[in-house]
Order: C-alpha cells, then structure tokens, then sequence
C-alpha cells in the first residue's frame, strides 16, 4: 500500500485515488466474490466498497491503517449487497471454476464440490472471517479489528467454518472407506 | 479423517482457485462517480500522537508519571491518616445542560460534576445517523474549552462513532458558545475515558473554533 497515494487521495486527489483503486480492486472483487458466492453482488459490492473509500478517507485518521480500514468498508459493501438483494440463501448457484482445477482428478472434484457445499452452509459471519483469514491472509487479531468484533469470537467463528469445513472432506472420504470395508 | 493441516491446505487450496480480476467498466464506474461524490472532510485535523518518535513519547509518558506522583502527593491527607477529619462527598453541579444545533447536528445534553466525577448523557442526531453518550469524564484545557466524553452507547452511525467507541463534545465559552465533536476513530480504545481525553488532548490540542459556526440554541455550562 502506497501510503503517499493514500494522503494524496486524502487530500481529493482524484488521479492519486484512480491509482490505489486500481491497486486494490482485483483483491477487493477476490475477497467479496469469496464472501457473496456471486460474481455480480461482489462486483457491486466492490464498486460500492470503492466509492465509500472515496467519499470516507478524508476521516482516515492515520494512513497507514488504510487497508485494514479499506477492508472494513468491503465487509460492510459485503453485508449490505446482500441484503439489498435478499439473496444469502443457501442455494446460490456455484461459481465456475475459473481456472484448471489443482490435480484435475474426480477425488479433487469431489473435495471441492464438498466443500463448496459447506461454505454455503455457513453463514456469512463465519464465511467472512474464513475469507479474511485464508485467502486475504490477515491475521485473526486483524481480522477481529476489521470486522469490529472481539478476538475470541474472531477465533470461535474459524473455529466454527473450519470444523464445517473438515467435516465436509471427511464426509468425502466415508463413501470410500465403506467401500474398502467391504 | 482429516488432520487440521489437511483441512487447512484444502481450504486455502480452494479459496485459491480462479483468477477474479475487476472488470475495467466497474473500475471506470467507480471513477466516474469521483467527481460527483464529495468527500467527507474530517471535523479533526489528522495529527496524531503515533506522529511523536519512541523518544519523545518516553518523555511524555515520564513526565505524565510524575505529574500523576505529584498531584496524588498533593493528595495525600496531611493530619495523621486514620482518624483524620471526615471528608464530605461533593453535591453534583451541572457541568453542561442544554439543547442546541452544531455542525447540522441536533445536541441533548445534560451532563453533571461531582467532584472529578462526572454522569449524564448526550444525544446527537445528524443525518450520517444518532449515537448517545454516556458521559464519564470531563477536562478544562488552559486555553479556556471544556472537553466532555464518553462511551457510545447506541449508535446508527457507524462511521463516527460506532458503538462501544469513545465520543465526547468540546465547548469553547464565550458570547457565542462554540461547539464540536471528537471521535475516538480508528485509533485503539484508551483504557479510560480520561486517557481517551489526555490522549485528544495531547494529539490536536485546541480545535480551531475560529472557523465553526456558534451554536443555536442555549447551553449552560459551568463556569
């Protein structure tokens, strides 16, 4: 993080905000794509994120805390396009898979098909923390900050995902051994 | 069955998939919305104490220590201890009592002092949302200003002054009695809510009056 763009941007320098949007726009849509398993709420939940950094950063009391800030108002675009569009339930369809799957066996399909199926299940709470923890790579305590909620429950909520998470490879795993048992 | 290691690998193996880049439209969106969104000036100069080298804030915290021994010294009975003469706890005066309008927020405030002990509430509503304080402190700078803060106690304002925040309203007396808020902002929670004040105190010292508006409405405010 650039943090002169960050007090240039402050200062409503629009070419220096065009900069670190463009900076943090990629991570951003990874992030809420991750937490709305939806490809068009997150990009509107980005867009929304980003121009909340814009209206907001003259209240950025310290600079060097933009990108635990800037991930605060993500979480909060997250929370409120999904309850703009009344879609959190269970059943959103399934991402495609972008790239070549990682082993590219029916195991691996399966794995993740399990395992999508799990994080669907959780709720967002618990899908937000897993997202921030695992794939931004913020530290619980971070994570804690960023979302506003004490570091136990931070720690209770991957605690949670991560034991649904398990639960959904091993139930993977059963069909086989009953087969091997046989 | 699968060992948390497994399970974490999977899952980040997982999270990992797909490459997500932002479509240049929703990006040049965001840029065209720039120019027609103006942004939300800080009511606060963005001076802060993380700005003081390690030095210098050693020196700041031993000077706040011997001020502390100092003042607790001062403090001290001076007759003999046990079965010194009783002390009379104070009768509550008003501190600041008043309804008004500042900064296009609407103020209730009524806030009492005891001794150092201070009770009461305030309750702002602005259009960026309401948030009540519990007031527990209070502090008269040299300059003249009277700082009152708090724990935020409800709140639809999550920006400024979210829930379980630090908040408080500095006055400047006078003919015209001038008004604004502080916010304790991203900054950590201060363990009490005089630290939160010394801490506003140290970092912005006196706010610039000179270009806010007197309040409307009327506030009494102790002398």
């Amino acid at each position: 993080m650039d943090l002169e763009l960050v007090e240039r941007a402050q200062r409503g320098d629009r070419s220096a905000f065009a900069l670190l949007a463009a900076g943090i726009a990629t991570r951003f849509l990874g992030v809420s794509r991750r937490i709305l398993r939806d490809i068009d709420l997150a990009e509107d939940a980005s867009q929304r994120a980003l121009v909340s950094i814009w209206r907001d950063l003259p209240q950025l009391r310290d600079p060097a805390r933009f990108d635990a800030w800037s991930y605060r108002l993500l979480v909060r675009a997250c929370y409120a396009e999904g309850q703009r569009s009344r879609r959190w339930a269970p059943n959103l369809h399934v991402l495609p898979v972008d790239g070549p799957a990682v082993g590219g066996g029916l195991d691996d399909v399966i794995a993740r098909d399990q395992l999508e199926r799990a994080i669907q299940r959780l709720s967002v709470d618990h899908r937000t923390v897993l997202v921030l923890h695992h794939y931004a790579d913020i530290p619980l305590d971070r994570v804690a900050q960023i979302l506003e909620i004490p570091v136990g429950t931070a720690y209770s909520r991957l605690h949670h995902a991560m034991r649904a998470m398990r639960a959904a490879l091993d139930a993977d795993e059963r069909p086989a051994a009953r087969e091997a048992s046989r | 069955m699968s060992t948390d290691r497994e399970t974490t690998l999977a899952v980040r193996s997982w999270l990992e998939e797909g490459v997500t880049r932002l479509p240049d439209r929703v990006l040049d969106s965001v840029l065209d919305q720039v120019p027609a969104t103006p942004q939300r000036r800080s009511w606060w100069p963005a001076r802060r104490f993380n700005d003081m080298n390690t030095y210098a804030k050693l020196i700041a915290a031993a000077a706040a220590v011997l001020v502390v021994a100092f003042v607790g010294y001062q403090l001290l009975p001076r007759n003999g201890g046990i079965g010194g003469q009783p002390t009379v706890a104070p009768s509550p005066t008003v501190l600041a009592k008043g309804n008004f309008t500042t900064i296009g927020a609407t103020v209730g405030l009524d806030a009492t002092r005891a001794g150092d002990k201070v009770t009461g509430t305030m309750t702002v509503t602005r259009n960026e949302g309401d948030f009540t304080v519990d007031l527990q402190c209070s502090r008269a700078t040299s300059a003249g200003s009277l700082w009152i803060a708090g724990d935020v106690t409800t709140s639809t304002d999550s920006t400024n002054a979210p829930m379980n925040t630090r908040a408080g309203i500095i006055f400047q007396r006078g003919s015209a009695v001038k008004a604004i808020f502080i916010f304790q902002f991203n900054d950590p929670r201060a363990a009490t809510c005089q630290a939160f004040l010394d801490n506003m105190i140290a970092q912005v010292g006196e706010p610039d009056f000179a270009s806010l508006a007197p309040i409307v409405g009327t506030v009494q405010l102790a002398p």
